[in-house]
């Protein structure tokens, strides 16, 4: 830190400090680097996937502090001391969690390549809204493409991950 | 221009400004980064630096003042969308900033300043603002000023430069016997709007006391509609009146855009479809009131 508060440099690198899955990182990074190269290029997470650059598609979608973002569009250097869940950041040891495996159960992966970025969406809706209707899995989910075009199955998925993860879901079962 | 941005993080607004007096053209004020990423992404924007504004807590947060919101320029569109007071007081601006394409992901991190800067002609933002009679305060080096944004975005002599920010939005909340609209009309759920409208309406006794409507994403720049709404005044908004408003409305836009969101002729005709819908929901929403 600067002594002198009005005293700002401009700076050719950024040592970003943040916590990714919830493991401390720190890390000198280029400050035009979106948040996306960070974590695939220089982390190794590449279950983030790479889809447009422009924000479109949605394959790349993390939270940051537990709201949903595209990291292709989203500067590394701003997400500083913010927390990154990734698609790794999911599962525990080595276990899928219960959204990932209604995912799995629903056939709602098909060709795997869009599945990181709906995880983390439905995740953030389940998390907000334990009970979606139809209406609102689609409008969770209206941030990303699925070029399988399996739409249905991934409704069906977030649906039953819903029905699974509601703490009266073993009395609504019977 | 630059291969390789440098890169500031201020810690206030002032200090923003003052840096960005000190740097040349190429310096890139960046907040949420939904607009700029792609263009930095794809080398169409090469900024010399970025200035990071998106931690500066002088640009957040909503209140209320004497029934005025000032919304702070980092205010994101799921904020706006979820926040109680913009909700009560401003209905108009939170369906909007539901409706805006890209995702919750998109709605998470691009800000309402953002979206004014952006001066995106399909966006979805600035014609509630506009109906809504919104004003900005503007920070430049060592002055403050606050000023209507339809002066902002349509004068030269009061834009916005490239050394200011907006940092705060101020939005006078809707009466509550007002009704309100914005309608969409997009291709395809994913895509850009091909014509929007917002609108707001005061009735009585079953005919049209004011009205205010503001078209957008059909020609380069927001059209006001109060020339085809003067017409509504004292009557009722029934069929034959509606029709006659439509073409109205349509005959507005003397430059239409013809881009992949549809052809010219019938952007020209969506305007005119879009206004009369969203002045029908908000007449109807008026009507309610008034029950």
């Amino acid at each position: 830190m600067a002594a002198n508060s009005d005293e700002l440099l401009l700076e050719d690198t950024v040592l970003l400090q943040c916590r990714v899955n919830g493991q401390n990182r720190e890390e000198v990074i280029r400050p035009s680097a979106s948040l996306l190269d960070w974590l695939r290029d220089d982390l190794r997470l590449t279950g983030t996937h790479m889809g447009c650059m422009t924000g479109h598609c949605g394959a790349c979608t993390v939270m940051i502090d537990g709201k949903i973002a595209k990291s292709c569009i989203t500067l590394a250097a701003s997400v500083q001391r913010k927390q990154i869940t990734t698609l790794e950041g999911l599962g525990q040891n080595g276990k899928l969690s219960p959204l990932q495996q209604a995912f799995w159960d629903e056939a709602g992966f098909q060709c795997g390549f869009c599945a990181p970025g709906i995880l983390l969406s439905a995740e953030e809706l389940l998390r907000e809204n334990p009970n979606p209707s139809v209406e609102e899995i689609r409008e969770a989910l209206a941030g990303n493409l699925c070029r399988c075009t399996g739409y249905q199955s991934i409704l069906r998925a977030v649906q039953v991950a819903a029905s699974r993860m509601r703490p009266s879901s073993i009395a609504e079962d019977k | 221009m630059s291969l390789h941005p440098q890169y500031a993080r201020p810690r206030s607004a002032a200090q923003a400004v003052e840096l960005l007096r000190g740097l040349g053209s190429g310096a890139v004020v960046i907040a949420g980064g939904q607009e700029l990423m792609p263009h930095i992404n794809y080398g169409r924007l090469m900024p010399s630096v970025l200035v990071d504004i998106s931690a500066l807590p002088d640009l957040m947060g909503i209140q209320d003042v004497d029934g005025v919101l000032s919304i702070g320029a980092l205010t994101v569109l799921r904020e706006l969308k979820k926040n109680s007071l913009v909700k009560t007081s401003l209905p108009l601006l939170s369906r909007a900033a539901s409706l805006v394409g890209g995702g919750w992901q998109v709605h998470n991190r691009g800000t309402l300043g953002g979206n004014i800067v952006a001066m995106h002609p399909l966006y979805d933002i600035i014609p509630p603002l506009l109906v809504l009679d919104a004003e900005v305060e503007i920070l430049s080096a060592g002055e403050v000023r606050r000023a209507p944004l339809a002066a902002v975005i349509s004068e030269t002599s009061l834009g916005l430069g490239q050394r200011a920010l907006i940092t705060r939005i101020f939005l006078r909340a809707t009466p509550p016997d007002f009704g309100w609209a914005y309608e969409k009309l997009k291709i395809t759920e994913g895509a850009y709007g091909s014509a929007n409208a917002a609108a707001v309406v005061a009735m009585h006794g079953g005919k049209v006391r004011a009205a205010r409507l503001v078209i957008g994403a059909v020609s380069e720049q927001p059209i006001d509609g109060g020339a085809a709404v003067e017409s509504l005044l004292g009557r009722p908004f029934d069929d034959h009146i509606a029709q006659e408003f439509e073409a109205a409305c349509a005959a507005l836009v003397t430059q239409p855009m013809n881009d992949q969101q549809g052809n010219s002729r019938w952007r020209r005709a969506m305007a005119g479809v879009i206004a009369r819908r969203a002045i029908s929901v908000a007449v109807s929403r008026a009507s309610a009131q008034q029950i």
